[in-house]
């Protein structure tokens, strides 16, 4: 047996067919207002759409090419031996490293160079204690 | 209730070419939902200035979120979503005002108790043309009354009135039963008293 809700549900209903007389549509000034308001803002984006796509493709080339070609790739080439430079140049060596790079040196027969880092050395560790057999 | 809404293709197909700038199909799906979607409105918040912003609003929402458009339910079920949505927040909007009318000043407070949309002179202006099915309607539960709207107005499932509505199942089968039991009772005492004859004073 069908309860109360079921009976609605199946349609065509006493109730429904009194609701469906009930039929008060919305005012026409706002039908104008709704329409037009749509239809210039789907012209809008419709007109927009063919700027917008070659605006995207614009963008994607230029970027591609400023990867390929640009500053910052000029820059990519020579990074490595800026930075290994830096670094190089930014160590402090211990004083016990420095003098057996310094022996190094001497053993390679190349005391003018040896001779300039010991200056190095000295000016900046000034009353470092060389051991005699440096 | 309208036939075409339960063509899901059709609307979502008319809403797809919406998307894609075509206004033609707007127009038609304006045309078809226009009429129910007023009547939801009017008869929820039971204002017709109100209804009026509302089903303006509700159109807005459609327009700017056409981009983002995917037909995974039927039409109806995605522009009465927006609606629902629309209402709470002016329920809620409303509830607040009167929060507010009642702290800046305590005299009026009887009065600001009751939401505008609710007022005894707002139901009744909105009420002066309405029949008794329509008056039952109005006094229902705000709940039960947007369930028995959505019903009869998209002609959508209990269940998808349900998602709309976002309730269980259950829930939304039980404030139907409730709203149709109630109207019934209306209906048949307003036809108890057409029924009686009339009593002429010589």
């Amino acid at each position: 047996m069908l309860d109360e809700l079921d009976e609605y549900l199946r349609g065509d209903s006493a109730l429904s067919r009194e609701y469906q007389r009930e039929c008060v549509p919305p005012p026409h000034a706002l039908d104008r207002q709704i329409l037009k308001s749509a239809g210039s803002d789907s012209r809008k984006s419709q007109c927009l759409a063919p700027l917008a796509f070659a605006a995207s493709v614009f963008l994607s080339v230029a970027l591609v090419l400023a990867m390929l070609f640009g500053p910052q790739a000029a820059k990519k080439l020579d990074a490595a031996p800026h930075v290994v430079r830096v670094q190089y140049s930014s160590v402090r060596r211990t004083p016990t490293v420095w003098l057996a790079d310094i022996a190094a040196l001497r053993r390679a027969g190349r005391a003018a160079e040896a001779d300039a880092e010991m200056r190095r050395f000295r000016s900046v560790y000034p009353k470092y204690v060389i051991p005699d057999d440096e | 209730m309208l036939a075409a809404m339960n063509s899901l293709d059709d609307d979502a197909g008319l809403m797809l070419r919406y998307r894609h700038g075509d206004a033609v199909a707007f127009a038609t799906l304006y045309a078809r939902y226009k009429g129910p979607l007023y009547r939801y409105l009017l008869r929820q918040v039971r204002n017709a200035a109100a209804a009026a912003d509302l089903f303006q609003e509700v159109w807005s929402h459609l327009v700017a979120a056409r981009a983002r458009y995917e037909p995974r339910a039927k039409f109806a079920t995605f522009l009465f979503s927006i609606a629902h949505n629309c209402a709470m927040d002016f329920f809620r909007r409303d509830a607040k005002s009167r929060h507010a009318i009642q702290g800046v000043d305590a005299e009026p407070q009887r009065e600001a108790e009751v939401p505008e949309h609710e007022r005894p002179d707002r139901v009744a202006e909105f009420g002066e043309q309405q029949s008794a099915l329509l008056a039952a309607i109005a006094s229902l539960p705000q709940e039960q009354r947007e369930v028995f709207l959505l019903r009869e107005e998209t002609g959508l499932s209990v269940e998808e009135i349900a998602r709309i509505t976002d309730v269980p199942l259950e829930t939304a089968k039980s404030r139907l039963r409730y709203a149709i039991r109630k109207l019934k009772k209306s209906l048949s005492a307003a036809q108890d008293i057409q029924a009686l004859p009339l009593r002429t004073y010589a």
